[in-house]
């Protein structure tokens, strides 16, 4: 904690006595855990889940899908699982995380099954060609992992300080995540009908390592940047009512914008390379305060965009589906994905078409990254809306938790990785609906694949561990010894 | 850090207020404008989604139904008899349509504001939405005979049989056709396939014969110039009229003569220059009486008369667009040219449609009925939206005029000289009226004539009136009139049987 009190944090001095002990008179009866409240949304979102399986299958051929029992009882036990973990593990975390990604990953399976049944054992609508009978169960199994990964992580990491040991250690696990599939040959990493280098496949089994890199690199950030900003903070000079930082201390900015252009540039993935830039201009800013940061982050992001677009094709015609999507013949060519989406949407109007009863076939790779446009035709405009709220509530929560806790580090990576999914679903969300150039990323819980889940997963479980070591009461003291006062952490 | 995580938060809450914003105008404000984009195949396969209504004949037998199917597409368009109806369904593809399936497509597809009430009604009982059926008037009986018969000749042909006292058209076929099943597939690239193979097909399938295509009229002119001297020309049937075994002609070298080169001789005639009855002359179609007739007539007359039999109407839908049957003005008033257009060549077209005016209107008291097809047009739940009302087109000629010429046209089947005698008598036991044509063709009579035929039958009680021309069939009576024949048995008997 900077040597300056914070605003919102009760400061330790210029209160009377009196009013500071009745402050601690205040804080003095144990906070709630929440857990019951957790375990009442967690039914609650078991219970939409359901619902909306049952509605795919009653939309999609008249008749409740067999597995609802199965899969109900399979989803509900993983759910179960996960919110045990959470008693024993994160007793003080905040209860709404794991609801709002529980209600995210089963709505994600329900779209994957309903999309996965389309034009099947005599369904309305074409089979998707990209998916197979079993996509739905692969993604149940790939929900299981990813549960799994975040018992997993609220098991081995009990203190969200304990990360900052492996500050430099995970930057370079994050480095060689991300640049894996650039090194590797074009048959390992390449998604099939794309020109995106940003998986390794070996078998039909295949990963998104920059998933993974995008947890490492975040934790990367925050030690390095709580070890560095002082220095970033305060040298510099003033220029125009500016403060802009030395020339030397420019360096990682620059390392952090050429790792992402690199991303760009060798792996075709422009979604990736603005998310990373994204997230290290925005951990940069919340370590400095600095707005200059923000200034040179965006500057550089949009110079490096403009000369890509100018250099590469397949960036620039990125801007020419965006501008002109619906111009001559792009809606049968280059835009025919975006204008498939945004026709889906249409169709689905303000209240949708219901679960199944939609054509979202029709949209190239729907279950991927226009995941979105199928929620938005079926469930409609309303359902959209619900969704990107789950969304913002989400980030919410975990700004809430990076606010609340004391430790710089735990607070930087907790607001880092809250700002990732903001970033995450506005570049996916923006981009399909037309906001924003598209660039290909997964939607967070909702998209088929397995990595961008059990990453999801992962960093629900960081933002919880940093939640719960904000909210968990300070230690009581062993002895009663008069007004001794406990000092607390931070 | 606080601060800068508040900003931070302002600026996800930003972010996230943008896309509500965007998925707001994009899901609330445009859809009317993303319906409207060409290759919405969402919308485009929307309406494959409802069954679009049947075409049935009078005697409700369907020509045309969706049937429910897998896929994307609910319904799939399936004509039973599909080279039989071809030219009077027409098809109904996935980018376009013809024949009734087009005339007929706002009831059909149910969005007539007919069937809005309906439509809403189903609406809220959660009935689908249907289309409704649309009866034609044609006669199975006559249309498969029709059909077969044309096909016997193998030759280009059309015909069209129509109700005399109605106007209602109980058949129409056209030989060589299509099918419009071929059409009816959802797969765009066959389609676009088999629509380039029918256009580039050398025998035309896809051009209706019966009212797209007009022929040379041939000696079945005769009816109108016959018409037109009995009604403005003190002529009857028993006139004696100058019967040159060769027609001068003025103003030319050219000489009209008979067909083969024959005199016209009832046995009165024996020089080749003097008199025969006009009767006679129509039964056995003397080119040189008529000839000479129509240059004595006038070339207007005949047009006004031709144009009371329905010709030179360029805007006649039954409800198909019909093309316009023609009697042309004849450049300077040449006489010689007056006299060919008299007997049904130099630039006279007319459709089988026309043909079988003809003979409707002498069948019905010279009371020429408007031509149609949809009998009724029936909602989902039976209401009937649409009944026909016949309706007449005016009087062709006087009732006596339309007797003097139904007298000639039943001696050219029953006189032992008439031209359709043989092959009327011994085809069928109903008696039948009638008149062939052998029309020349092509430049200086290059081609093949075509074969012309129009008749009604019974002569007592008309209850069918045909016209046929089969294209290089030669002699009308024998390619043409075997066609109309085999109709006229085969439907009268099944009236006989109902």
């Amino acid at each position: 904690m900077s040597a300056v009190a914070t605003p919102g944090e009760p400061a330790g001095t210029g209160q009377l006595p009196a009013a500071r002990h009745a402050a601690q008179e205040r804080a003095a009866p144990m906070p709630r855990g929440r857990r019951q409240t957790e375990l009442a949304m967690l039914v609650f979102a078991v219970g939409v889940v359901l619902l909306a399986y049952a509605n795919a299958g009653l939309g999609l051929n008249g008749h409740i899908p067999s597995g609802l029992i199965t899969y109900g009882i399979g989803f509900a036990v993983l759910v179960g699982i996960a919110h045990v973990a959470v008693r024993r593990l994160a007793p003080w975390a905040d209860p709404l995380l794991l609801p709002l990604a529980a209600l995210l990953n089963g709505l994600g399976l329900v779209m994957i099954y309903r999309l996965q049944e389309s034009g099947r054992s005599g369904n309305p609508g074409n089979v998707i060609s990209t998916m197979t009978a079993s996509t739905a169960t692969f993604q149940l199994v790939w929900s299981a992992l990813g549960i799994a990964a975040f018992v997993g992580v609220l098991a081995l990491i009990r203190e969200p300080r304990v990360l900052q040991r492996y500050t430099y250690t995970l930057g370079a696990v994050g480095l060689a995540l991300l640049a894996l599939p650039a090194v590797l040959p074009s048959r390992f990493s390449e998604v099939p009908g794309t020109t995106a280098k940003i998986q390794v496949a070996v078998g039909g089994f295949s990963i998104q390592p920059e998933e993974f890199a995008k947890l490492a690199l975040a934790v990367f950030f925050a030690g390095y940047l709580v070890a560095k900003r002082d220095v970033l903070a305060l040298a510099g000079r003033r220029v125009l009512g500016i403060d802009l930082p030395r020339g030397r201390d420019l360096g990682p900015v620059l390392i952090a914008w050429g790792a992402s252009l690199l991303v760009l540039v060798f792996e075709g993935d422009v979604g990736t390379s603005a998310l990373f830039f994204g997230l290290f201009v925005v951990m940069l800013y919340i370590a400095t305060q600095r707005t200059s940061w923000l200034l040179i982050g965006g500057i550089l992001f949009v110079a490096g965009s403009l000369i890509a677009a100018k250099l590469f094709s397949h960036v620039g015609v990125r801007f020419t589906i965006w501008l002109h999507a619906f111009s001559g013949n792009n809606p049968y060519n280059i835009s025919y994905q975006t204008v498939q989406g945004l026709y889906g949407l249409g169709y689905g109007g303000v209240l949708g078409t219901g679960l199944g009863h939609g054509q979202p076939y029709w949209t190239p790779l729907v279950q991927s990254d226009f995941i979105i446009t199928a929620f938005g035709e079926e469930l409609g405009l309303t359902g959209l809306m619900a969704i990107l709220l789950i969304y913002g509530l989400i980030v919410q929560r975990g700004l809430r938790a990076s606010m609340a806790v004391r430790d710089p580090f735990s607070k930087l990576l907790a607001g880092g990785l809250s700002f990732v999914i903001a970033l995450q679903v506005f570049v996916i969300v923006g981009g399909v609906t037309r906001l924003i150039p598209l660039t290909g990323i997964t939607t967070p819980f909702l998209s088929q694949g397995g990595s961008s889940l059990v990453a999801s997963w992962m960093l629900i479980a960081l933002l919880m561990r940093v939640s719960d070591t904000a909210r968990r009461p300070a230690p009581q003291p062993i002895q009663e010894e008069g007004m001794t006062q406990v000092v607390r952490g931070g | 850090m606080n601060h800068a995580l508040r900003r931070v938060s302002l600026v996800a809450l930003a972010m996230f207020l943008l896309l509500l914003l965007n998925v707001n105008y994009v899901q609330a404000f445009e859809p009317s404008f993303l319906a409207g984009q060409r290759g919405n195949a969402r919308v485009f396969a929307e309406q494959f989604q409802y069954q679009r209504g049947s075409i049935i004949t009078a005697d409700n037998k369907t020509m045309a139904e969706s049937v429910h199917r897998q896929g994307i597409y609910s319904y799939q368009r399936v004509y039973p008899d599909p080279l039989v109806y071809a030219p009077v369904t027409g098809y109904d593809s996935i980018y376009s349509s013809t024949g009734i399936e087009e005339t007929e497509d706002k009831y059909l597809a149910g969005t007539d504001p007919k069937l809005t009430v309906h439509n809403l009604i189903d609406l809220v009982t959660g009935k689908p939405k249907r289309g409704a059926t649309v009866q034609l008037t044609i006669n199975s009986v006559a249309q498969q005979a029709a059909y077969d018969a044309l096909k016997a000749t193998g030759l280009p042909s059309g015909v069209v049989a129509i109700q005399p006292s109605t106007g209602a058209i109980l058949a129409l076929a056209s030989y060589p056709t299509f099918n419009p099943n071929k059409y009816a597939t959802f797969d765009g690239t066959q389609l676009k396939n088999i629509d380039d193979r029918y256009r580039a097909s050398p025998q035309q399938p896809l051009l209706n014969r019966a009212i797209d295509q007009t022929f040379p009229p041939g000696s079945t002119f005769k009816i109108v110039t016959s018409s037109t001297a009995f009604s403005n020309g003190g002529y009857n049937p028993d006139t004696r009229v100058y019967a040159p075994t060769n027609l001068k002609l003025p103003h030319t070298t050219n000489q009209l003569i008979n067909f083969d080169n024959s005199p016209c001789n009832d046995g009165s005639n024996p020089t080749g220059n003097g008199k025969v009855p006009l009767i006679f002359a129509f039964t056995v179609s003397c080119n040189t009486v008529f000839g000479n007739l129509g240059m004595h007539l006038g070339d207007n007359p005949l047009r006004a008369q031709a144009g009371k039999f329905g010709m030179n109407n360029p805007n006649l839908n039954i409800p198909l667009p019909v093309a316009q049957s023609n009697y042309p003005p004849i450049p300077g008033n040449d006489p010689a040219l007056t006299a060919y257009s008299a007997i049904g060549q130099y630039n006279d077209t007319v459709t089988p449609l026309q043909e079988a005016m003809f003979a409707a209107a002498i069948a019905n008291n010279g009371n020429l009925m408007t031509p149609y097809l949809v009998q009724r047009v029936t909602a989902p739940d039976l209401t009937p939206l649409v009944t026909a009302q016949p309706a007449s087109m005016g009087q062709a000629v006087t009732p006596q005029v339309a007797g003097e010429v139904a007298r000639m046209m039943v001696s050219v089947v029953q006189s032992t000289d008439g031209t359709a005698h043989t092959v009327v008598t011994s085809g069928t036991s109903y008696t039948v009226a009638a008149k062939t044509g052998t029309a020349q063709n092509g430049i200086k009579n290059t081609q093949l004539d075509d074969a012309v035929f129009t008749c009604y039958a019974p002569v007592t009680n008309p209850q069918i009136a045909i016209g046929v021309i089969v294209k290089g069939g030669g002699l009308g009576a024998d390619a043409s009139a075997p066609v109309a024949v085999k109709i006229i048995q085969a439907y009268l008997s099944s009236l006989a049987k109902r």
